[in-house]
This record gives C-alpha cells, structure tokens and sequence, in this order.
C-alpha cells in the first residue's frame, strides 16, 4: 500500500509554545488512521497544517505524493473534510447544504444530484432532505455535517472529533457510515479523544500528548506496550490497609488499588489470576457484590505512557 | 453556479427584511418629502373685506371704494357692528374698512382724516391693510401737491378732484413688467433633489444591511474553512459573491430609479433626471464597495442592525441627506468630506441648479463621481487586503 499522505518533521509554534513538536508519520491507501490524544494534544492542529489552514515552522506535508500548499488545488478535489463545529448554512435546507458543499467539487449536475442522494443515504438522513438545520437534533446536524464533508466521494477523508456531544444511535451511525466509506476505498484520517471508537474503527493509532507522538500501531500493537496485562475490578465493601498488603503478595500482582469500595488489581502476567483472586477472597472471608477481569485499554496505555487520563 | 445559486437562496431567506426595510425607508422617504414639500408657485388671491362707507359714494371716496373692490373681494355683511364682529371672528371677512362721514370733503381740504379699520390680524388682512395705505399714501402725495399750487377752493373744484383721481389711479395702475429668465422645474427639480439626496441613505442602508447578511453567511468562520479547503478557488469564489452583490445592488438602484419616476414626476424625463440617475447609481456601486468592505470586518448578524444606523445614518446626517447643506455648520461639513456621500448629495445640489448642460457646467459634477469612484476603489482594495489577512491567519 502506497503512503496517501506523508508528514516530515512537523513543528508548529506560538510564539513560546510549540503545539506540534516534530511530527512525523504517514497514512497508508485504504486505511483509517487514529490521532487519538486528550484536548490539547495537537490533534486538529495537525490536521489544520496538513490541510494548509495554518502555517507551520517547520517540516514537509505530502499528499498523493505532492507538496501540499494552500493553491495545491488538484489535490484539495480529492479530500474531504468534517470539522470539529458543524459548518452549514442555516438558510439552507439539509439536501441544498449538501448540494453547495458538493457542488464545490462536482460541476456535472447529474452527478451531483446522485452523489447527494448517496451521501443522505449513507448518513440515514434520508427523512430530513427538506428539514433546516434549526429543525435538526445535535446528532442529526453532526450527520449533516459529514455528509456536507464526503458528498463528493473524496479519496482522502479527515474526520475532527466528528462525533462530539452526540448521542448514542447518531454515534453508532456516523462510525457504521465511516466503516463503509473505507470499505468504498477512502483513506481516513479520524481525530478524537474516544479510546472505544480508535478502537472499533482505527486500522493503525498515533496516541498524541503535547504535540508529540507518544506512540503508534495497532490497537493490539499499542496495548502490547502497557506493562499489566490483566486487569480484574471488585467491588467490595469495607478492606483494611492489612488486607490490601496480604493480598500484594499474590503472585503476578502489579498493583492493588482501592478507592470508593472498588478495588482494582492489576497484574503484569500469569494465568487463572482471576480465579487465584476470588480463592484469596474466600479464604480471607471478604464478601463482595461484583467482580470482572479485563485486559488493558488504550486509556491504560495512555495512563502509563503520560501518567494521566485521556479525558483529562 | 452552485455558490451564485446559494446567494440567491440566502438572498431569499432575507427578503422579509429586505421588504420590511424597503417599505419603512420609502414612508420615511414620503413623510419627510411631503413635510419639505415648499411650494414655489402660487395662485392669487383677494383679501375678504367689508366696507362700510358712510360718506357719499361719490369722487375721491367713490374712487376709494372702486379701487377696493378691484383689489378685494367685498364681502356683504349686515350692517350692525355685532354682526361685524361675528364676520371678523368667524373669518368672513378678514378686514373692516370704515370710511368717515365727509370723507371726500376732508380729503379735498387737504385734510387727512382717520379710516377706521377692524382686522384678523392674519396675512390676508395685512394685505387689505398694505393696499388701504398704498391708495392713502397717493392720495396723499397728489393732495398735498396741488394745496401747495392753489387754495383749498380751487381744489374742491370737481375739474382738480378729477384730476387727483386720474394721477391716483395712473399712479396706483403702473406695475412692473418682469421675464423670468429660468425655465426651471424649480418644485419638480427640488422634490427630486430631496429624493436622491434621500437616496444617500435608502441605498447605504439597504445594500449594507442584505449584503452583510448575505456575506455574514458565507464568511462564517467554519463555512470560510470549508470553502478554503474545498478545489474551488477562493479569489472566484468571492469574485461570484461580488458578481452577485453587485447585482442585488443593481437591482436596489433600479427600484429606487423606478420609484423615483413616480415620486418626482417629469423631472427624470430631463437632462437634470439623467443626472441624478447617473449620480446614484455611482453611488450605488460605492455602497456596494462599502458593504463589501463592512461584510468583511464583521460577521456578527446581530449587529448588522446597528451598523447599519451608523453608517447609513451617520452619514446622511453629516452630508446633508436630510438637512439642507447650507443649514450645516462649517465644521461639519469640513468632517463630511471624507465621507463619499458628501460628494454625492453635492452634485444632487449642482443638479438642482443647472440649466446648460455642457463640458464646463458638467465638471464639478464630474468631478465629484470621480471622487465617489475613488472611495469605491478604496473600500474595495481595504476590503480584499482584510479577506487575504483573515485567510492566512484561517
């Protein structure tokens, strides 16, 4: 697979700040990548260099092999772009915003009016053609907004935190739809602070922090890096500090915490440790409510590699 | 296409305001002309008196009452002074001539005796009055003349009264032939004076006012990025937008023209009408450049109402859209001329006046579109340098 875009050594600052520091990676034809990194991370301002929004210090921006420059217009025909904020017009019905934004791209009418009505379907927006935007639920609108973004069937799509204050049937559409644009050949670019979606969606991941890549790969590539691999929660009433110290001592265990009659133990290896707990517990006559064991999530990566939480 | 076809949609989204505005700027337009309405011709009329004569109708004071009935209008009123009174206060009769008992007699001793008068006080009884001296004074002047050249019995001679009454009346009969050299419309020429200085505002508020809201659309900060991002190019994008302004501009010039038809009469059928016409739509194109340059400093459509007022009010204020320039003082209208109306209200002055029409009477005028023009070119060149700045810092 051929690289779709190519960043080099990409620095953006504000006078003392440095919002993107040294950034290099690329995008590969066919594949979703995702910027994954808490607000403030870099991540829309990365996408806003690539798409020659902002200036930037230093580095080089390659998309389909060329330069990419404010006047590279052969290949802005070919991107699509899904900001942060819907961009729509409020005067404007849902099928006559979709019909600018494409008509932006896509001269030929005909064309045009079937690429409209392949967006509306794509986004299940299908009921609402004549609707304004004022008529519109925040998840409807977001679903506008993408639509307005890849109506006409662009090679290379940047999707900015496309599913911000949305609710759960609108998320589930937007990712079905952004899963079914990449099956159609689209090269994606996902921006967002949600672990579970990189996760669903993402081919590859950049975990961003302060400008900085932090790390990347698969979602499996990345959690290979966290030093726990299991992770088991209890819910528990009432344990002494005597209690916690015994139960350190268990084999494999990486750390023991409990806070608000949760306890969450973490261990770098081993087998049945979930087992190996609930015996230690029977044992020592500890009744609790609820146990379950998980593997690591990007949010532990995350934890480890910058000791905060993604939503932080 | 596409983005001229979204003009226009969003054009119509606004056409409550665009009506709401049109039709409350064309009634102020009405009230005001109607209140500066002055009317330059005139009709004549005669002054309602009463003349009680209680003298013999006969020579001189025959001739008095003549001379009365020629000028006024006599008005027939009981002969009792309550009934007099009721004439006076009901306004039947604006002025009350008592000519004495002995009038002629007195008048030929060379005499001046007392006419009792009663008046409304309004301007028609000041007229009355104005005639009743005139006739006085000469009859004065002719008495007085010939007591110096014989005795009072000589003239009570009825061949010396009539010769009084004859100098009198050749006196009091002489009038003045005036031309008028100016064939000027001068009402019809200043009711559209009035109309295109009006215009000053009509056209600043109307093309601000839609054409920010039309611009505030498609300069909002997330729709710009998506249009900068997009294959097509930014420089044509705004240049269909102008394309488009520019015929909403058009097209407020032409209603405003085709109003005016109406309003102001024959006047816009004459070299002065081509004028003013020519003058506003100069203007026009520099509200257009105005709107362009206000559109792309603010996109806050709330504010537009307010903008709107200062500018397009300030500046017809200050210019003399709706006070005569001469009532303005100097200082002001020193401020004014940095302002295009100015310049533009100016010429509808110029017009207002002109009779020949050639290369000599024709250059202020000229001068002053030219100057319009140079506004235009202006608020142009401010307004791209402000949309190149604001896409290099998108």
């Amino acid at each position: 697979m051929s690289n779709v875009i190519e960043v080099k050594n990409l620095t953006k600052e504000y006078k003392t700040l440095k919002a993107i520091d040294d950034l290099s990676f690329e995008v590969k034809e066919g594949e979703i990548l995702g910027l994954l990194g808490p607000n403030g991370s870099g991540k829309s301002t990365t996408i806003n260099c690539i798409l020659s929004l902002l200036k930037f210090s230093k580095g080089s921006i390659q998309i389909f092999g060329k330069e990419m420059t404010p006047n590279a217009y052969d290949i802005k025909k070919e991107l699509g772009v899904i900001f942060q904020e819907v961009a729509v017009f409020e005067e404007l019905t849902v099928y006559e915003n979709i019909d600018y934004f494409c008509g932006l791209y896509i001269k030929d009418k005909k064309v045009r009016k079937q690429y409209i009505e392949e967006a509306i379907e794509l986004v299940g927006l299908e009921e609402f053609k004549k609707f304004y935007p004022k008529q519109l639920s925040g998840g409807l609108l977001r679903r506008l907004n993408i639509a307005c973004g890849i109506a006409h069937k662009p090679k290379l799509i940047f999707l900015d935190e496309p599913t911000v204050a949305v609710d759960p049937q609108s998320r589930n559409n937007i990712l079905d739809g952004i899963k079914k644009l990449r099956d159609n050949g689209a090269t994606i670019v996902y921006t967002t602070h949600y672990m579970e979606e990189v996760e669903i969606l993402c081919d590859r991941i950049i975990i961003l922090d302060k400008g900085k890549i932090l790390a990347q790969g698969t979602s499996d590539e990345l959690k290979e890096l966290a030093k726990i691999e299991e992770k088991v929660t209890v819910e528990i009433n009432q344990l002494e500090d005597s209690m916690l110290e015994k139960m350190k001592k268990i084999e494999h265990i990486e750390e023991v915490n409990y806070t608000e009659n949760t306890l969450v133990v973490t261990y770098n290896k081993g087998e049945n440790n979930l087992g190996n707990l609930i015996e230690f517990l029977k044992r020592e006559n500890l009744g609790y409510s609820k146990i379950y064991s998980e593997r690591p999530t990007l949010n532990d990566v995350f934890l480890e590699l910058t000791g905060k939480e993604l939503r932080d | 296409m596409t983005v001229f076809k979204t003009f226009l949609k969003v054009l119509n989204k606004c056409k409550f305001s665009v009506i709401l505005n049109t039709v409350i700027l064309l009634i102020f337009a009405g009230v005001n002309m109607q209140a500066s309405d002055t009317q330059m011709n005139f009709e004549a009329t005669k002054p309602d008196i009463l003349i009680v004569n209680q003298d013999t109708n006969i020579g001189i004071t025959q001739n008095l009452t003549k001379y009365l009935e020629g000028n006024c209008e006599i008005i027939a009123v009981k002969d009792n002074e309550d009934a007099i009174n009721d004439a006076l206060f009901y306004r039947d009769v604006n002025y009350v001539i008592y000519i004495p008992q002995n009038y002629r007699q007195d008048v030929l001793k060379g005499e001046n005796p007392e006419i009792q008068i009663k008046s409304t006080g309004d301007y028609q009884a000041s007229y009355a009055e104005m005639l009743l001296a005139r006739y006085v004074k000469v009859q004065n002047i002719y008495v007085k003349e010939l007591v110096k050249q014989t005795d009072n019995k000589t003239l009570a001679d009825e061949k010396v009264e009539n010769e009084i009454i004859e100098k009198i009346n050749q006196t009091i009969s002489k009038q003045t032939e005036i031309e008028m050299t100016s064939k000027l419309d001068t009402t019809g020429l200043e009711k559209a004076t009035f109309y295109y200085n009006f215009a000053n505002y009509t056209l600043l508020a109307g093309a601000i006012l839609v054409i920010c809201l039309i611009l505030s659309s498609f300069h909002e900060e997330r729709i710009r990025k998506r249009t900068i991002v997009s294959s097509m190019k930014y420089q044509k994008h705004n240049r269909i937008l102008l394309l488009g302004n520019g015929l909403f501009a058009l097209v407020l010039w032409l209603f405003y023209v085709f109003i005016s038809f109406f309003v102001v009469g024959n006047v816009m059928f004459s070299m002065q009408g081509i004028i003013y016409m020519i003058n506003s739509f100069v203007f026009t194109l520099c509200a257009l450049t105005i709107a362009f340059l206000v559109g792309s400093i603010i996109n806050n459509k709330n504010a537009m109402n307010g903008i709107v007022n200062v500018i397009a009010l300030g500046s017809s204020f200050l210019c003399g859209a709706f006070v005569p320039v001469e009532w303005l003082p100097d200082t002001v209208l020193k401020i004014a001329h940095i302002l295009p109306s100015y310049w533009y209200i100016q010429s509808n002055e110029l017009v207002k006046t002109m009779e020949e029409f050639n290369l000599e009477t024709l250059k202020p005028i000229m001068i002053n579109m030219g100057v319009v023009l140079l506004f235009a070119i202006g608020f142009i060149i401010v307004a791209n340098l402000i949309e190149r700045k604001k896409r290099k810092i998108a």
